[in-house]
């Protein structure tokens, strides 16, 4: 057992939380060009592409260490679909798209999103019709991956945003996420276009979703280890009634179990990563299960910490409602708790 | 990251679970009720099987008898066990008292004590609550003065869990009449047959003996068996208090584990179209994943020799409360037959259900409430200013 950060991966959080520190406090909402440049340079994008295609081969324990740190920071964009879910669902598909799409990841240049979720789109012979929903940052995306129903089954598609035949609706959600729907109009499609086989989408595509599960769990854990910070320091400065609010119990108890919640997500999470790096046999279960336990216990520590801060945490005035519709939009996305508990369900034997 | 064993841990896994085919826990007689807690019945018949595979020495030093082997085997051990629902109540206590003899003990308690608690002979009881000093413990009365090569032991301890059957109890006793709160407390090692000593068991709700209550009227102590300096109880009862509440805890997720294995079994012979059922064990076993996940981390912290104070708090509340979830799920599914006690007509799953929801509500409160941990994480964890306190 060793439950410790590598040192390349104690640097990468380190020099992580000081650059977000300084270059993305909370309150700076929506996604800024500049900010992507930036990460760039630090090889953030690039983080699990092969050195071959100028990235830095990290594992995926690299990137939950410095996604853990994007979320204590309510890091804005595409993070997680372009560098994570997109990227190794292009890692693991033949072809020199990818492959050059994958390069450009790496520097920066290009940003590609997922549109996976509750559509209609239809794969006809040199055409896609349909919609898809719930697509993050189409508005920055320079590429895209689309799970279209064809002929042989499931089909994934790499598209660029720019192919005539696709237009981007924004979609007006609370949580902040800029989240679009797509729409196809006879997009013509290529056979260069295809991520994968024809059919064959989800053996593409599962593997990368599940990563996604597990960073969006690291994020969450980690947004959640920060409002647990704000509430203690609220809580050590707030007077009332002559005493730090923090010296009551009721404050300290809920701040202890949002500290258990926190904790319990974080390690459950590296667990079910140490699991899906070597291979164990139920890794898709840990998964889920951290992917369901992280999504309720960040909940729990966004409420309490509502009530914890009183007023102040309910203007926009506080960073609060951002760490709260964060960790809200995380636990939806990836899948959300009833269909990871659906799987984890089916592990312990019950079919 | 690393959340294996070694495979040399792995090995010992195997050995284990090989021990527990050849003998399973129901060919052991228990002579002591299931707290509850996952370590099982109180079996001297078991506890001597592990002693002479010296599995209750696993990481003593050499010149204690002891196999030094890494703290990692422990884990398996009680792992493994509980997992199999193995009668090893006593260990944690001959585990946490065998490792503050080897720290703290007099020669002569090392002498006299660890040969026995290797080969399962000698089992503990806990002497610190007192009908006046629960919560607040250091508002306890027993008195110890020394008398020549003695000490002079008076008071009334309660709350100690198999005291009646047991061999010695460690008596936290203040030992400096003119001191106050924390200073001037000492920890004593009361054999059981000392005159003087008198145990009344105390019947819980679940209708079996676990906890007694202990007078203690002019016992003569030898003035060698004291744990540490005299004067120093109170470090030393701090000290080992994260460590104890791991021990006492850590085999809880693998206990809630096969429990949950019962419940899903019953589900799925009695009730497999329960999409609800399905759904909350699915969610009862995310949550004993989690808390798997908590210990993990705390036991690598203890490992390491780093602060645990706040996982292993955090870990014991959650135990206990999920514990108390869980039985009452079990409750829940088994409908009108939850209630039937073991050897009941109609009784399922072995009656197992009722007497662990029972025992689970004292969970909550031994080894320090839940609220006691609470404020133990907000303010030695997290740092938040103590409550001020109350006169008196």
């Amino acid at each position: 057992m060793d439950l410790s950060f590598s040192p390349a991966q104690q640097l990468l959080q380190q020099s992580a939380r000081a650059f977000l520190l300084q270059r993305c406090s909370p309150e700076r909402v929506g996604f800024a060009a500049d900010l992507w440049k930036e990460i760039a340079t630090l090889g953030w994008p690039g983080l699990l592409i092969s050195p071959e295609l100028g990235g830095s081969g990290g594992s995926v324990a690299d990137a939950l260490a410095l996604v853990g740190e994007l979320g204590r920071a309510c890091f804005p964009g595409p993070f997680i679909a372009s560098a994570v879910v997109a990227t190794i669902a292009l890692g693991r598909a033949e072809g020199r798209r990818a492959h050059d799409l994958l390069a450009a990841l790496a520097l920066g240049e290009r940003i590609c999103t997922l549109a996976l979720l509750e559509g209609s789109a239809r794969l006809e012979p040199g055409r896609l019709n349909g919609r898809q929903l719930f697509v993050p940052d189409a508005h920055l995306a320079t590429d895209v991956i689309v799970l279209g129903s064809g002929p042989a089954g499931p089909t994934a598609l790499l598209l660029p945003m720019d192919r005539a035949g696709i237009a981007a609706h924004p979609l007006d959600s609370m949580t902040g996420d800029k989240l679009f729907e797509l729409v196809f109009t006879d997009v013509p499609i290529r056979g260069e276009d295809l991520l994968g086989a024809p059919g064959e989408a989800w053996a593409l595509l599962s593997p990368a979703v599940r990563v996604g599960a597990l960073a969006r769990s690291a994020e969450m854990a980690g947004a959640a280890q920060r409002v647990l910070e704000l509430c203690i320091e609220h809580a050590r400065v707030r007077v009332q009634g002559g005493r730090p609010i923090g010296a009551h119990q009721a404050i300290q108890h809920a701040c202890a179990d949002s500290y258990r919640d926190v904790e319990s997500a974080r390690w459950l999470t590296w667990e079910a990563e140490w699991k899906l790096a070597t291979g164990r046999s139920g890794a898709d279960a840990a998964v889920a299960a951290a992917k369901v336990y992280a999504g309720e216990a960040a909940l729990r520590v966004a409420r309490r910490a509502h009530q914890i801060m009183g007023a102040i945490g309910y203007s926009e005035e506080h960073p609060l409602h951002l760490f709260h519709k964060r960790i809200l939009a995380a636990s939806l996305d990836a899948g959300d708790a009833t269909q990871h508990l659906d799987a984890v369900a089916r592990s312990i034997g019950l079919a | 990251m690393d959340f294996g064993h070694s495979a040399a841990e792995q090995a010992f896994a195997e050995e284990v679970r090989a021990f527990l085919r050849a003998h399973p826990p129901d060919i052991f007689p228990p002579d002591g009720t299931d707290a509850g807690y996952g370590s099982g019945a109180h079996s001297r018949p078991f506890t001597a099987a592990l002693g002479e595979r010296g599995w209750l020495s696993l990481t003593w030093p050499r010149e204690h008898g002891g196999q030094e082997r890494p703290m990692g085997f422990q884990l398996v051990l009680l792992e493994e066990l509980a997992a199999a629902g193995a009668p090893f109540g006593p260990l944690a206590g001959c585990l946490q008292v065998a490792e503050s003899i080897i720290r703290h003990g007099s020669a002569t308690l090392q002498r006299e004590i660890l040969p026995q608690v290797a080969r399962g002979h000698a089992t503990f009881w806990q002497g610190y609550s007192e009908p006046g000093a629960g919560s607040d413990l250091l508002a306890l009365e027993t008195r110890a003065r020394l008398d020549g090569d003695h000490w002079l032991l008076d008071g009334r301890k309660i709350w100690s869990s198999h005291a009646g059957i047991a061999t010695y109890g460690t008596v936290l006793a203040r030992t400096d009449p003119a001191s106050t709160r924390s200073r001037g407390l000492s920890m004593l090692m009361v054999d059981n047959r000392l005159p003087g000593l008198e145990l009344r068991p105390i019947r819980s709700l679940t209708g079996q003996v676990y906890h007694y209550e202990v007078f203690m009227d002019a016992v003569r102590v030898p003035r060698d068996w004291v744990l540490g300096q005299p004067g120093e109880g109170f470090g030393q009862l701090l000290h080992g208090l994260d460590t104890d509440r791991f021990w006492g805890r850590f085999y809880k997720a693998p206990f809630l584990r096969r429990i949950l294995g019962l419940l899903v079994e019953y589900v799925r012979a009695e009730r497999p179209d329960d999409a609800v059922a399905r759904h909350r064990l699915a969610h009862a076993a995310v949550e004993i994943a989690a808390l798997r996940a908590l210990f993990q981390r705390a036991a690598w912290l203890i490992e390491q020799g780093l602060p645990a104070t706040g996982p292993v708090s955090a870990a014991k509340v959650m135990a206990d409360e999920l514990g108390q979830r869980v039985l009452t799920l079990g409750m829940e599914l088994l409908g009108p037959y939850g209630v039937l006690r073991a050897g009941s007509r109609g009784a399922k799953l072995r009656g197992e259900i009722e007497h662990q929801y029972q025992t689970s509500w004292g969970h909550t409160l031994a080894g320090g409430t839940s609220e006691i941990q609470r404020t133990t994480i907000a303010v030695r964890a997290l740092g938040l200013p103590a409550e001020p306190r109350g006169r008196g």
